[in-house]
């Protein structure tokens, strides 16, 4: 009857697996009650409580004697070998962007690219702290606001913190709405809030929006290689949309497919949750970091607006470049409502839209440039 | 707890300034790096716009042309 207790005897072992349960139940609570990227935040806090289970068979690793788990081999398939779900996941999101209101006003993009100063500003500090580079790099990019990236960069680099890092990067994109309001309040005035931009619905046309994703795959691809999976993923889905002869395959990839991987990459990530590899002080420093990161993407975007506002006869509004992070859709919907809030017939979702979908762009670029530019350092 | 926390902390090095320097570096070349990008996708943005709106154009005129030789004849 003893291996009834063999279970509570390697519980008792290592305490540190209850102290997970309990991280994975707020995870579970955050998805359900507070609808906090649910699709995301659930299977993680469920694979979180399945991979901290004394002698849990889904993490067996062969070799240590143990059987294959089902969750060690989905993460060295589908995350190790060659970031395969991510990736995957990016043609979904690309098949759902709809470029149309960047390429009208292609002068958005600048704000999606200053919208990414929050990431070298947190390598600067974790690598001052004390984190070697890679690692330093790898906790910078939750700054992308995405979590594919994260994903890529965090494995691509070799970080020892991937877990902490996917769980903080897809929980902090969930707390935009609450993060960014109060820094673009702090960065700017309430007249400047209160700009008006005109909105021409200009036709964008189809041959434009095809083009577009080829030419975006090929610059990138010359100046930044390392970018090339996660920008040619992306806009291999926004093509499929565009094409407008492959709808059957754009709606399963907008939908079924995305939903699958989605499924399966939440409760992948949790391989990485492991009591042990988790629960450490570097943990919290991460969260932190992570936090400063998005602060510091939102300032710089507002305050590359504001920069452009002094060159510029027509005046942009400056939350528009807290819209230039990669949180897609919320990034635009929080710009968005603070216009309305600020001024009730200020609109600004579409101009909100087109700097938010370049942020997409412009973190899987700077993704890719920090892997071509630190990678060497790291000794990758 | 203090002591675990100083004890905790002690895995992580105190403020390393030695790093700032070549850390700055990659701050100044990334964020030149993706306005460079971004730069570059907006100009081959405006000139296919501008070609694809050139060509709409040269090809309106021929079909008005071919419409008023039809008339004519």
């Amino acid at each position: 009857m003893d291996f009834l207790l063999e279970g509570f005897k390697a519980l008792a072992d290592n305490p540190k697996m209850i102290a997970m349960w309990i991280i994975g139940g707020i995870l579970i609570y955050l998805a359900i009650k507070k609808d906090m990227e649910p699709a995301l935040l659930l299977p993680m806090g469920f694979g979180a409580i399945l991979v901290n289970l004394p002698l849990s068979p889904v993490i067996g690793d062969p070799a240590n004697g143990e059987h294959l788990g089902i969750i060690t081999s989905l993460f060295q398939v589908g995350i190790e070998a060659s970031e395969a779900m991510p990736l995957l996941l990016f043609i979904g999101i690309g098949c759902m962007i709809d470029f149309g209101p960047l390429l009208t006003n292609p002068k958005l993009f600048i704000l999606g690219g200053a919208a990414q100063l929050g990431i070298f500003v947190t390598i600067i500090l974790a690598a001052m702290i004390g984190f070697p580079l890679n690692d330093a790099a790898s906790i910078g990019i939750i700054g992308a606001a995405d979590g594919p990236t994260a994903i890529l960069v965090a494995m691509q680099l070799a970080s020892k913190y991937v877990g902490p890092i996917m769980v903080v990067a897809y929980s902090y994109m969930a707390l935009v709405p609450i993060v960014q309001p109060a820094v673009i309040k702090l960065c700017t005035t309430k007249k400047e809030r209160m700009i008006r931009m005109k909105y021409s619905a200009k036709q964008v046309t189809p041959l434009m929006r095809i083009l577009f994703p080829i030419i975006v795959t090929i610059v990138s691809g010359l100046i930044a290689p390392d970018s090339l999976s996660l920008v040619g993923m992306l806009m291999f889905g926004n093509l499929l949309r565009e094409c407008g002869v492959l709808k059957s395959l754009s709606e399963t990839a907008q939908t079924t497919f995305s939903n699958i991987i989605t499924l399966l990459l939440g409760i992948t990530i949790s391989f990485q949750m492991q009591a042990d590899a988790f629960l450490t002080v570097e943990t919290l420093i991460i969260m932190a970091l992570g936090l400063f990161a998005f602060v510091f993407d939102t300032i710089g975007g507002v305050m590359c607006a504001k920069l452009i506002n002094l060159f510029s006869k027509e005046k942009i509004n400056p939350m528009l470049g807290a819209a230039g992070i990669s949180a897609f859709p919320m990034a635009s919907r929080v710009v968005a409502k603070m216009g309305t809030k600020e001024d009730p017939g200020n609109h600004l979702l579409m101009h909100a839209v087109g700097a938010n979908v370049s942020g997409q762009i412009a973190s899987a670029i700077v993704g890719g440039l920090i892997i071509g530019i630190l990678g060497p350092f790291c000794g990758l | 707890m203090l002591n675990f926390l100083m004890a905790a902390f002690d895995n992580l090095t105190p403020m390393n300034w030695d790093v700032l320097k070549p850390a700055l570096n990659f701050l100044w070349q990334g964020m030149l790096a993706i306005f460079v990008v971004i730069g570059l996708i907006i100009i081959s943005v405006k000139i296919t716009s501008y070609a694809i709106a050139a060509a709409n154009e040269s090809k309106k005129r021929k079909e008005e042309e071919t419409q008023n030789n039809n008339d004519n004849q």
